[in-house]
């Protein structure tokens, strides 16, 4: 499962990841991390038996956990197939096929949202 | 050999060969550039990208009572109109004025809502004269309720782009759209060999009355665009760097909205995409063998435009073959590309362009003057008052602290020296990091005690050669209020506040109204 833990400053210092994975052994991947004074958010690939309950479990030790189930629209009278996005996709979910039209797939989407902002045609929107 | 009037001919009998420029490539290798000079009698060229030098004017006709237009808003988009009292000039980078949408709705798509035919909102104000009593308006109008509009652009087409990258460590967000970091990812734009100044590099077939596609109608050549520069480098006849360009116009009441298109670059501006195609009659072997060109034949230079200066360095040179990979390499990192202009597109227009000739119902113009190519550079504006340097101001002596410092000591020092920020350096100087009052309180907070724990060591820095406007731009973009001044070695030489900034470009611009009384 592909969580956001959303954070504020008081609760970095409190091992409440390592003490959810010793509890229902579960494993963790961070696949990307933003983290400043003011909090931080973590997109967080989750896996194990008990995801459920440790997501339940984190939460109530204060981290705000939010569901990954973005789903990416392109508004093709929009989309002028430019191919400005493709280089911005960290996980390569866009590509210039062989017409020269640009495709998004939607399931190596990680809803990152680079490409949305800088879409000079604003195509592209993330929807949950 | 062939003349433009037998072409017109052939076009008229329905018999006329007409390729776009990426078939010519194919029909030259198989065929050979004899055999294309003559069997071939058009080439269709076509581009479809950002052109921020674009713009229309508009021509509103008299109310009653009449008005001399002073001020001229259309959807909240400011369109010049120093001119007469009811035409404007609708540039395609005007913001919004209203700020909440900025640079999200502009003059770029305004000219696209009124080439779709949708209602504008038009708001005048006007200090008002005998012969033009009114001084305000508020209307709606739409494009045929125009007398006119006719787009007229400045710079369009041009003849080849330099491709960016970044090798700082910040996102930018350019002309040439977002930068990632640390050579995160390169953009070039350019429809490489469906280009039509790519494929006419020395102006031998295009000039003043060309007519050419532009925006789904017809459109003429004006002749050279601004900017226009024909002494650059070479390489197989086509400049490496950005050169040749057009001075376009059209009427946008018979243009498509298919073909032209209001954008806006994140956090740089709007700007218009526009779809122009220029036909080449293939009057003899040498324009044939010049159309001919393929993306690998075109060279171009890779620049970083982490240098926010004039001259930015060179890091590669490749061709649109290797760029639309959707890689290259640089220095042994492997870099991913993207298009900003839309190579589809490009091909959409060289497609349409040929339809339009091959079914008979545009027929090529003998151009009155041909394009200069020879004789134009792209001069600098040179400022008198030069800018300024971080090196060239006075900075304090920089105080400094070392990473093994107690916590406690590096708290007296920025109470001591009534100061906020704190480069730490190691034993030669070096910067590592940075420390501020708040990391110290929230480290006497947490009970941390060494420094190295607590300092930031992702540091926003000035170079000595930088100059103060380019820091001043850092530190708004970062909202910060201020940073190290390192030399090349990375050593602290001193610290630059937003105070300092403050001060300095206040005292300029004093002077500066000095000099204009
Ligand atoms: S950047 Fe926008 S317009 Fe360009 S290809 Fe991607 S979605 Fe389409
Ligand atoms: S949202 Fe992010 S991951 Fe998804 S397509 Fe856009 S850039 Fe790629």
């Amino acid at each position: 499962m592909r969580v956001w833990f959303k954070f504020s400053p008081d609760i970095v210092n409190k091992a409440i990841i390592s003490d959810a994975m010793r509890k229902f052994n579960i494993s963790f991947n961070i696949l990307r991390a933003d983290i400043t004074p003011k909090g931080g958010k973590m997109l967080i690939e989750i896996d194990g038996e008990h995801v459920n309950e440790s997501v339940e479990y984190i939460e109530s030790r204060g981290i705000h956990v939010d569901p990954v189930k973005k789903v990416l629209k392109r508004d093709d009278e929009k989309c002028v197939d430019c191919g400005a996005c493709v280089s911005l996709c960290p996980v390569k979910a866009i590509c210039i096929e062989e017409d020269w039209s640009v495709g998004i797939d939607n399931d190596l989407c990680i809803g990152c949202g680079f490409c949305t902002g800088s879409c000079p045609m604003k195509a592209i929107t993330i929807i949950e | 050999m062939k003349t433009i009037k037998e072409i017109n001919q052939k076009i008229k009998n329905g018999d006329a060969l007409v390729l776009t420029a990426a078939e010519m490539t194919e029909y030259v290798k198989e065929n050979g550039v004899e055999t294309a000079a003559e069997e071939v009698d058009v080439v269709t060229t076509g581009t479809f990208g950002a052109m921020c030098s674009s713009g229309a004017f508009l021509n509103f006709g008299h109310s009653d009572p009449p008005i001399k237009m002073n001020r001229t808003f259309l959807n909240n988009v400011e369109a010049y109109s120093g001119l007469a009292a009811v035409d404007a000039y609708i540039g395609a980078t005007q913001l919004n004025r209203n700020p909440q949408i900025g640079m999200d709705y502009g003059g770029a798509h305004l000219i696209e809502d009124l080439i779709k035919g949708k209602e504008i909102e038009l708001v005048v104000e006007a200090y008002g004269t005998d012969c033009y009593p009114r001084k305000e308006i508020e209307t709606i109008i739409d494009i045929d309720k125009l007398n006119h509009a006719t787009m007229v652009n400045p710079r369009n087409c041009y003849q080849n782009y330099a491709v960016a990258t970044n090798s700082t460590d910040e996102t930018l967000y350019t002309y040439m759209g977002t930068l990632l970091p640390n050579y995160g990812n390169i953009s070039y734009s350019s429809a490489g060999q469906l280009s039509p100044l790519l494929n006419d590099p020395y102006f031998e077939t295009i000039g003043l009355g060309t007519r050419i596609f532009l925006c789904g109608g017809e459109g003429y050549v004006l002749g050279e665009g601004t900017q226009h520069a024909t002494e650059g480098e070479r390489v197989n006849d086509v400049p490496v760097s950005p050169s040749g360009t057009l001075m376009l116009m059209g009427d946008m009441k018979k243009m498509n909205s298919d073909f032209v298109r209001g954008a806006t670059m994140q956090k740089y501006g709007p700007t218009l995409y526009i779809g122009a195609g220029i036909p080449i009659p293939i009057l003899n072997q040498v324009i044939a063998k010049r159309t001919a060109i393929s993306d690998e034949e075109i060279t171009c230079r890779v620049f970083d435009y982490g240098i926010g200066r004039r001259n930015r360095p060179v890091l590669k040179e490749t061709n649109y073959k290797e760029l639309k990979t959707g890689k290259i390499e640089i220095d042994g990192m492997e870099i991913k590309t993207s298009p900003l202009s839309s190579y589809k597109k490009a091909v959409e227009v060289a497609e349409e362009l040929k339809k339009w000739i091959s079914s008979g119902k545009f027929f090529l113009t003998e151009p009155v003057n041909l394009i200069p190519s020879k004789g134009y550079t792209f001069n600098p504006l040179e400022i008198k008052k030069p800018s300024i340097l971080i090196k060239n101001i006075e900075s304090k002596p920089v105080i400094i602290a070392y990473p093994t410092e107690e916590i406690s000591d590096v708290a007296r020092k920025l109470v001591e020296n009534n100061i906020n920020h704190l480069p730490v350096v190691n034993n030669e100087g070096k910067l590592m990091g940075i420390v501020t009052s708040w990391d110290i309180a929230n480290a006497i907070a947490k009970g941390k005690a060494r420094l190295k724990d607590v300092m930031t060591k992702k540091v926003i820095i000035a170079r000595e050669d930088e100059p103060v406007d380019v820091i001043a731009r850092r530190i708004d973009k970062y909202e910060i209020s201020g940073l190290p001044i390192v030399d090349k070695e990375n050593k602290v030489k001193g610290m630059i506040t937003a105070e300092d900034i403050s001060r300095l470009i206040g005292e300029t611009a004093e002077n500066d109204n000095e000099v204009s009384l």
